[in-house]
This record gives C-alpha cells, sequence and structure tokens, in this order.
C-alpha cells in the first residue's frame, strides 16, 4: 500500500467496495433478474446473467393471486405495526422518563422476549387461539407478529428518549400539560425521526414474517404473500421466474422503505437489537 | 417517495394517538375498511370471494377441493357452477385448498369445527379421515339410492368399519410417457421391461435432457410413484424387506445414480414431472392421465405417446390405483350436500367431469374401455385401469405411506443403502400394525 | 409527605405508560411459555385438542423425544448449524466492518447497502438460495463449473452435508452486515489516539489489531458473539423454506423439528417438549447474555 498516494488509496479502497458489495449482493440482482425471464430460459439449463427475451409474463400469471394475499399482507402489516407502536412508544417513554420501581424487571421483560423465537410460541400460541376462535382470522398473525416488534421498538426508543432534554417537558409542565400531552406534544415530536423508523421496523417485521402467518392462516383467503409464495414452491417448485416474481413484489417494501431512511435503519437496528 | 412515507407516518402516529386514548377499537377513519375486514372476518363470516351474489334464497355448502384452479380445477369449478345452475334451491361454493394443506385441515378441522358440508380426499387417505370423524356416514342414504353402482375397488375405499363414509368421484392410474420425437431420433422402441428402459435411459440422456422423470417426493406422491416398481417386482408394502421389494429400490437408485434420472426427483412434484417433460428436460415420464390438459397448455406442439410403466424383467405389468372420493363432513348440511355428490357422482356426470379432469369413471356403469376407444392415449390408461391396484384401504394408510417415502428418499439421498432403508421401513410398519 | 404524594403520583404515571405493553408480552409470551410447559405434559393430539380433559402423561412426551433418533439428530445439527454460522458470519462480518471502518469516500453508503440483506423477508431469501444451489439450473454450480473448480454438478441441497453448508451460507448471508454493524459500532469508539500513539512506537498493522482492537472490542465481540448465537439457534423460517428440514432429515434442526411434530404431525405434546428443550438452550445462553452487558450498557 506504501506505493500509493492518499488519493490513488481512496480510489482503490472504493472500487474494492463497490466489488465486494456487488459480489454481496448478488442474489438480490438474481431475484429481480429470474423474475423477467420466460420459464423455458430458467428451464434451459445453463443460468443467463441478463434476460434473453425480457417479460412480463411471471407478473401477469401472479396478478390474480396477488390481488387477495397482498391485501392481506397490507392489513396483517399495518395493524401489526399500528398495535406495536400504541404499545411500545408509551412504554419506551415510560421506561425512560419515570423512575418506576421494577424497572430493571420490565428491561429485562423485554430484552427476554426479544430473543425468543417464533417456534416456540407456535403451539401453545395455536392451541390458545383455537380455543378463541381466531384461526384464519386477521387478529391471530396481527397480536402474534406484535410480539416481535414491540420489545424491539422499546429497546430501540428508549435511549433516544432518554437523551432528550427534561427540560422541556418541565417548561410544558408548567404552562398546564399534563404527562400525557407532555407526551405528545412534546416528546413524540421531538422523537419523530425514531419514532418513523420503529414504525418501519415494525411494519417490516409483520410483513416479513412468515411462521405465524402460516401456521395461524392456513385458509386461502387468509393468507399473507410469504405464506402465499411458500405454498406456490411447493406446489410448483421448478417455475423459479414465477417464484422470483413474488420475491419481487415481497421485498418492495423492505427496499423502498431501506432506500429512502437509510441512515436511520442502520441506527435503530443497533439500538434495537442490542442497548437496553 | 416522501409522501408515501409521510402517509406511513401519519397512519401511525394517528393510531399511536387514539390508542392512548382508549384502546386500539377505535381505528383512524383511512384503516375503516380494514377495521370492517376484519370485524367480518372475526365473527367468522366465510372468506374474502364475494361470489355470493349467485347464492341469493339457496342454501349454501362449501366443497373443498385440491384441483389446482390453472389445470383440472377449472373443470371442477365448471361442474359446480352447471350444478348452481341446474337448480334453485342449493348453492355450491367449492373453494381449492393445495392437497397438503387440505388434508391438514380436516385433521384440524374435526376440533375447531371449522369444516366445510362436503369435500375432497384423495382416496388411500380417505380411512384414516372417517376414522379420526372428519366424514359423516352415509350407509343409508347410499342403500336407498337408485344409481348406486360403483366399481368393487373404488367403493371400498370409502367404507371403514362397515360404514360408508363417502363415493368414489374419480379414478387415475400411472404410464408411461415418452417424447417421440426423441425416442425416433435415438431409434429405439418404446421400452416395456426394465432393462429396455435403461438401455433407452441411456441413449436419451445428454447434457441438457435427463432419460426419465419421475416423482419421488416425501409425500402420498413419493410412494404413488414408487408403487408400480414396487408391485412389478413382486414387492408388497407388507413385506419391504423382500428380495422383490428391494429389488425395486435398487433399480431406481440406479437409474439415478447413472444420471438417467434427476436427482432433484426427491423433490419434485408430479406437477413439476410434467415441467420437465413438457420442457423437454427429460425424455419420458411416469405420470396420469391427469396431465394432459396441463401438457396441452405447457408444451401444444408436443408429440408424446403413451405406454405401460415398464415391467420388471421377470414381473409383470403393475400399476397403482390412484384417485379422490368425496365425502359428507361430520355435522355438515346432509341434504344438500348429498344432493350435490349424487349429482358429481352420477353416471351421466361422472362420465363427463371425469374425461375432462383426466380421470376415469369408478362407476361400474361406465365402460371406459369404450368410452376411449380409438383414443390412443386414454385408451391405454383405460386398458391398465381394472388391474391398478389400491393403497389400503387402512386407517394407518399415511402413516405407512410416510415409512414408504421416507425410505425411498434416503436412498435416493444416498443417506442410506437399500437395506438399511427398507428394513427401518418394514420396522416402522410392523410397529403401525402392532398398535 | 407532600414529596411522597408526587413520588407515587409519578409512579403511578410512569405504570400508566409502561404496564399496557409488559402486560401484552406476558400474554402473548409469557403465558404461551408456561402453557408450553404445561401441554408438554400432556397427551395432546389432534384427537383431543378440543377437550380440556386432557392425560396427565409425565415426562411421556420427553422420553418419547428423546428415543426419536431424528431429535438427536436435530439437536446435534442445531448446534452445528448454529457454530457454522456464527465462524462465517462473524469472521466476514469483521473483516467487513474493519474495512468499511476506514475512511473513504463511499465507506459508508455502500456499508449501509449491504445492510440491505437483513430487512429483506427471510422466506424470499431461502428461495432465492433454493434456486442459486439448485442442481440443473441453478447459478452456483454454472460458475463453478465455468471457473473448472467442479466438473458434475453437485446436488446441493439433495445431499445432507452440502445442503447444511447451503444453509449456513444463506444464513451467514443475512447475519454478515448484523455482525458487520454492531462491530463497527464498537469500532468506532475506539479512540483514533491509541493507534496515532502506538504508530508512534512503530507498532505494525497485525499488532495494533491484536494488541488493540480486539482487547479493546472484547465486550461487544462477547454481546456479537452471545446475540448471534440466540438469533441463529433459533432460526425457522430459513431452513423451513430452503430444505423443509431435508433431504429427509438432514437438515432438521429443533425449531423446524417442533414444528413438523406439532402442525404436521399433530402431537402437539412433544412439539411443545422439543420447543421447551429448545428453550432450555436459549435461555442458558440468554444468561450469560444478560450478564454481559448488564456489567456497561444496560443501566
Amino acid at each position: 500500500m506504501k506505493h500509493f498516494n492518499a488519493k490513488q488509496k481512496n480510489v482503490l479502497m472504493n472500487i474494492v467496495a463497490v466489488l465486494v458489495a456487488c459480489i454481496f449482493l448478488f442474489p438480490l440482482y438474481w431475484i429481480v433478474v429470474n423474475s423477467f425471464k420466460l420459464d423455458s430460459e430458467i428451464f434451459a439449463g445453463t443460468p443467463t446473467l441478463w434476460p434473453q427475451q425480457f417479460t412480463l409474463k411471471a407478473y401477469q400469471e401472479q396478478i390474480g393471486s396477488l390481488s387477495v394475499t397482498l391485501k392481506n399482507s397490507v392489513i396483517i402489516a399495518i395493524g401489526s405495526m399500528a398495535l406495536a407502536l400504541c404499545l411500545s412508544v408509551p412504554a419506551a417513554y415510560g421506561l425512560a422518563r419515570y423512575k418506576v420501581r421494577g424497572m430493571k424487571i420490565f428491561v429485562l421483560i423485554f430484552l427476554i422476549t426479544q430473543m425468543l423465537p417464533a417456534s416456540l410460541v407456535l403451539t401453545p400460541l395455536f392451541l390458545i387461539f383455537s380455543k378463541l376462535g381466531i384461526l384464519n382470522s386477521y387478529f391471530a398473525p396481527i397480536l402474534s407478529t406484535a410480539t416481535i416488534s414491540i420489545p424491539f421498538v422499546v429497546l430501540m426508543l428508549r435511549p433516544g428518549f432518554l437523551n432528550m432534554p427534561k427540560e422541556l417537558e418541565d417548561a410544558a409542565k408548567i404552562d398546564g400539560c399534563n404527562a400525557f400531552s407532555a407526551f405528545f406534544k412534546i416528546a413524540l415530536p421531538i422523537c419523530k425521526p425514531t419514532v418513523i423508523t420503529a414504525a418501519c421496523f415494525s411494519f417490516v417485521f409483520a410483513w416479513n414474517d412468515l411462521a405465524y402467518s402460516m401456521t395461524f392462516n392456513v385458509k386461502e383467503a387468509m393468507r399473507p404473500m410469504t405464506s402465499a409464495i411458500y405454498t406456490f414452491m411447493n406446489q410448483y417448485g421448478t417455475e423459479w421466474n414465477s417464484i422470483m416474481a413474488y420475491g419481487v413484489l415481497l421485498i418492495l417494501p423492505s427496499c423502498f422503505i431501506f432506500v429512502t431512511m437509510q441512515k436511520h435503519i442502520v441506527e435503530g437496528m443497533t439500538s434495537g437489537s442490542v442497548k437496553g | 417517495m416522501k409522501r408515501g412515507l409521510a402517509l406511513l407516518t401519519v397512519l401511525a402516529m394517528t393510531a399511536g394517538t387514539l390508542a392512548g386514548c382508549g384502546g386500539s377499537k377505535d381505528a383512524p377513519a383511512a384503516e375503516q375498511p380494514v377495521q370492517e375486514e376484519q370485524a367480518a372476518e372475526g365473527a367468522g363470516t366465510e372468506t374474502a370471494k364475494e361470489d355470493n351474489a349467485g347464492a341469493e334464497g339457496k342454501t349454501e355448502i362449501t366443497f373443498w377441493h385440491y384441483m389446482s384452479e390453472d389445470k383440472e380445477g377449472k373443470f371442477v369449478n365448471e361442474a359446480v357452477e352447471e350444478f348452481n345452475n341446474s337448480q334453485d334451491e342449493i348453492y355450491v361454493n367449492a373453494q381449492y385448498l393445495p392437497r397438503e394443506e387440505l388434508m391438514k385441515q380436516y385433521t384440524i378441522g374435526v376440533v375447531s369445527g371449522e369444516l366445510p358440508d362436503c369435500g375432497m380426499v384423495d382416496n388411500p387417505d380417505h380411512n384414516s379421515y372417517a376414522s379420526m370423524g372428519v366424514f359423516a356416514d352415509i350407509t343409508d342414504l347410499y342403500n336407498s339410492w337408485e344409481e348406486a353402482n360403483f366399481m368393487e375397488g373404488s367403493i371400498n375405499s370409502c367404507y371403514y368399519d362397515g360404514k360408508l363414509y363417502g363415493l368414489p368421484w374419480g379414478n387415475n392410474c400411472l404410464g408411461l410417457f415418452y417424447n417421440k420425437e426423441m425416442l425416433d431420433a435415438a431409434g429405439i422402441a418404446v421400452p416395456t421391461t426394465w432393462t429396455e428402459l435403461e438401455a433407452a435411459c441411456e441413449k436419451l440422456t445428454t447434457d441438457s435432457c435427463k432419460g426419465l422423470a419421475i416423482s419421488a417426493i416425501g409425500n402420498e406422491e413419493g410412494t404413488f410413484q414408487y408403487m408400480p416398481w414396487l408391485l412389478s417386482s413382486g414387492g408388497s408394502v407388507m413385506d419391504l424387506t423382500s428380495d422383490g421389494s428391494k429389488e425395486s429400490m435398487t433399480y431406481l437408485y440406479n437409474l439415478i445414480e447413472k444420471g438417467y434420472v434427476s436427482r432433484e426427483c426427491v423433490n419434485w412434484t408430479q406437477a413439476d414431472a410434467e415441467k420437465q417433460f413438457a420442457a423437454g428436460q427429460a425424455a419420458m415420464m411416469i405420470n396420469g392421465p391427469w396431465q394432459f390438459s396441463g401438457l396441452a397448455d405447457d408444451a401444444p406442439d408436443l408429440d408424446y405417446g403413451v405406454a405401460k410403466v415398464p415391467k420388471a424383467d421377470s414381473g409383470e405389468y403393475a400399476s397403482v390405483l390412484g384417485g379422490e372420493n368425496v365425502a359428507i363432513c361430520a355435522g355438515a348440511n346432509m341434504e344438500a350436500s348429498w344432493t350435490f355428490l349424487t349429482w358429481i357422482t352420477s353416471k351421466e356426470k361422472s362420465q363427463e367431469i371425469c374425461k375432462s379432469i383426466g380421470r376415469f369413471s369408478p362407476r361400474a356403469d361406465v365402460d371406459v374401455q369404450e368410452m376411449f376407444e380409438g383414443d390412443p392415449l386414454n385408451s391405454v390408461f383405460a386398458e391398465v385401469m381394472p388391474g391398478a391396484q389400491s393403497r389400503g384401504p387402512s386407517p394407518d394408510w399415511p402413516e405407512i405411506s410416510a415409512a414408504i417415502y421416507t425410505a425411498q428418499q434416503e436412498v435416493f439421498t444416498g443417506q442410506k443403502d437399500v437395506d438399511t432403508a427398507m428394513a427401518d421401513a418394514q420396522a416402522k410398519i410392523d410397529a403401525i400394525n402392532q398398535k | 409527605m407532600g414529596a411522597n404524594k408526587v413520588d407515587r403520583k409519578e409512579q403511578m404515571l410512569g405504570y400508566l405508560f409502561i404496564v399496557p405493553a409488559v402486560v401484552y408480552m406476558l400474554i402473548f409470551i409469557g403465558y404461551p411459555i408456561i402453557y408450553n410447559w404445561i401441554v408438554s405434559f400432556q397427551d395432546v393430539t389432534a384427537m383431543t385438542l378440543g377437550s380440556d380433559a386432557r392425560d396427565f402423561l409425565g415426562f411421556a412426551n420427553y422420553r418419547a423425544v428423546f428415543a426419536d433418533a431424528t431429535f438427536r439428530k436435530a439437536l446435534v445439527h442445531t448446534f452445528v448449524y448454529t457454530v457454522g454460522c456464527l465462524v462465517i458470519q462473524f469472521s466476514l462480518g469483521f473483516l467487513f466492518a474493519m474495512f468499511f471502518a476506514k475512511k473513504f469516500t463511499f465507506s459508508k453508503p455502500i456499508r449501509g447497502f449491504i445492510v440491505i440483506s437483513w430487512m429483506l423477508p427471510v422466506t424470499v431469501t431461502a428461495l432465492v438460495f433454493k434456486f442459486m444451489f439448485a442442481e440443473g439450473n441453478g447459478i452456483i454450480n454454472a460458475i463453478l463449473m465455468g471457473l473448472h473448480i467442479i466438473k458434475q454438478p453437485i446436488g446441493w441441497l439433495l445431499e445432507g452435508n452440502t445442503a447444511m453448508l447451503g444453509l449456513i451460507i444463506a444464513n451467514s448471508w443475512v447475519g454478515i452486515p448484523f455482525n458487520m454493524l454492531l462491530l463497527t459500532t464498537g469500532l468506532n469508539d475506539i479512540s483514533t489516539d491509541i493507534y496515532e500513539a502506538a504508530s508512534i512506537d512503530g507498532a505494525t498493522g497485525w499488532q495494533k489489531f491484536v494488541r488493540i482492537t480486539v482487547p479493546l472490542l472484547k465486550p461487544t465481540i462477547m454481546s456479537v458473539l452471545v446475540l448471534g448465537f440466540v438469533l441463529t439457534f433459533k432460526v425457522f423460517d430459513l431452513v423451513y423454506v430452503m430444505t423443509g428440514g431435508g433431504p429427509v432429515d438432514a437438515t432438521e434442526v429443533l425449531s423446524t423439528y417442533s414444528y413438523k411434530l406439532s402442525f404436521q404431525l399433530f402431537h402437539f405434546g412433544e412439539g411443545a417438549a422439543v420447543a421447551n428443550i429448545l428453550f432450555i438452550c436459549l435461555f442458558l445462553v440468554a444468561l450469560i447474555y444478560l450478564k454481559t452487558i448488564s456489567r456497561d450498557e444496560m443501566m
């Protein structure tokens, strides 16, 4: 490296970084490019890096089932996001602003539940939901996927609320605001960017979920896109263009959210999953 | 982009705010339709499909089937529609579920109470579900039905413990599909024995094309596809460790090892095998008559023929009886369901529907040989049908079948040798029988 | 008195904010976990699912599970898988973190972009890797054959060992950016002065890495590893979609096996027992984790 001056080194590093990123993100490219191929091209053996014949056929074929599954995915993801935010944003605020007894235990509860996998609670939740009669409804996946986001969002937002200058709220309280309006009118607006990030995370968590929705909602009309693509693969395992087209539609929200607010996501991800 | 994000935020924020003052029951206006959906679904209103228009004033019953809607399913839907239009008492709401899902739903449905009024069941599984109490006893109804006239093997699969739990709906069996062009180019005749089949595979296998496509997937389809081989070499489900049984497994393993059959067959359904054959990735395949319509769609120009599944050199031709029964579920609307089921299994309709979905009528009063005379494809299957052996009937068939397809998968993926895999499978079956 | 009253009011307000979320988690995670233990001691199958009077079986479900060869395999596979993933994603994640910590023009945006693999639905990730690892038309075989590394296409997901490798690679693809980000945070906390001082003393790059970076990063490394363990150990979607635990049971892990027992064979009692064993493993590791972070970060 000694032979290079700083400028050359910078260029070299950038080239290496781009190469690494290209190789690393190849699977993403592969999803997209194969969704535009004809199945005969995929069948033909040797994979092609670019479609010989660019076609939207795979997408057109999926439109029919999509109207139902897309609707289900959106309902579940938004429902779960709303539920998770309603519960976790105040909790994060409370844990940061109030010196309540047992706070350590509360934080611990979130830390532990965040680590527990879906497969652990699938069986009991299934039995409970079946008793409540809410299998094959939107309630089951919404209620269950919210448990993924709640601890994550609490842990992610708490540092933000902790770092907020307390004087603002104190001033508001002197002006006659009660605790709740202090939360809504002062704290929330200040932490708006992180709350938005939290909303995105909860949306994506529920959108990405397979285990819960696959187990609780088996009726075709109630299936979200993730379990629909899985069922499709089981039936037509070799129609990779259609599978990848579905995949593209599934990754769209994540990609969109990611591209628009990359910086916040990266920060949120670190604080949400490690620190308390 | 910004706007979409803002919308998302607004949604989230309003939801958050409202929750602060009174629980999530009051949803923001933007979410109203969503909430309505939820309420409707929660209350147990059936399905999102809004095709109830035709149901006005009629008794509505649901019918579950597993014929995928892009293939045979459309003929099922047509038949159901015809029934709905033929009278003004009953409206049948047909619902498609993939086979494995449907099976799961029956099992769960017994307890959760979410069973349809009537539905389709794969005939080897019929006993098992009858024993679990999924289906209603229709012995008396059947005995007073004038048109009750089914082939013995088919109606037998509907009996459990001396009582009748369903009606046969369509039969099928397996045969060898071959690509005429490829066989002609290689200058070979249609193979009739295992030795000939292997020799044919050797000539037909190229870099981009396998000799034969089969399905050896880890479910009932895998067992179904293995049966003709097992039976032809004198093997039997009851004695998997016999020489004949092992010979069949060794033979198939050999075809895979030599590269004549793709190793991916352990993941392939029969529909996948059909895709391979249609795309020219395999010169031959083992499959059934229900693939005719799929092949016509996927490869309209493909020139292919059908023959019997080749027999073991010292054995006989063998095939396996596949097919579906229809049954009325426990706690369903018996009267309406019975009317519908007797309509679709009546002589006239059975003949018609079975033909379009690539099945053979299980009725004794339909002569399929005569029906398909002069049809080079269907007539082969029509000829095979009478000798096709059924699986079971046994209430434990699903478990027996699992032992068999697991052994097949273990051998094909090289995890166990034939002797060990077959011995292990036999041990499982013995344990089941001793229960 | 007055101060005490204010304090109590504050406490009440605090609870109002916090308790709903806590109660929710206790209802939908805490209670199910306890219920899971009860179910694991009962005879719960499809036949007895609806009735409340289920037979108490004692440890029969656990005995059945431990006597089951597939379960023992699944236990081993789970550890092999977890350790394999940890090694790959930690070492590559570390490498990436070190590389992108260098200050060049696009270091931050490119690093940011790599993180996207963590956000994608695991279902899709599993599907695309399944496709890439396909024997006949998979891109991985095509590349390896093009480079003359292999002569015959490999049936990656069709044989036990290579299927496990495929799963580990796919999971690492998701895990690398995660490891990278956490380690980057740690790296940023190390003051550059220390490195400069070391350079003046004539330390080489490697010496700096071993003597400064690693020791100072130790707490971060610990939490990354433990967290990585927990996140990998519990994996379900990826294995379920990519191999379904197959071929046969060669990649069966505890979570997929528990799912199969419960929702394919309808032996809910045994499924619950397997899930509880998974829980115990996770809980032990989680305890270690909590101990490591309680020291510096939690409170």
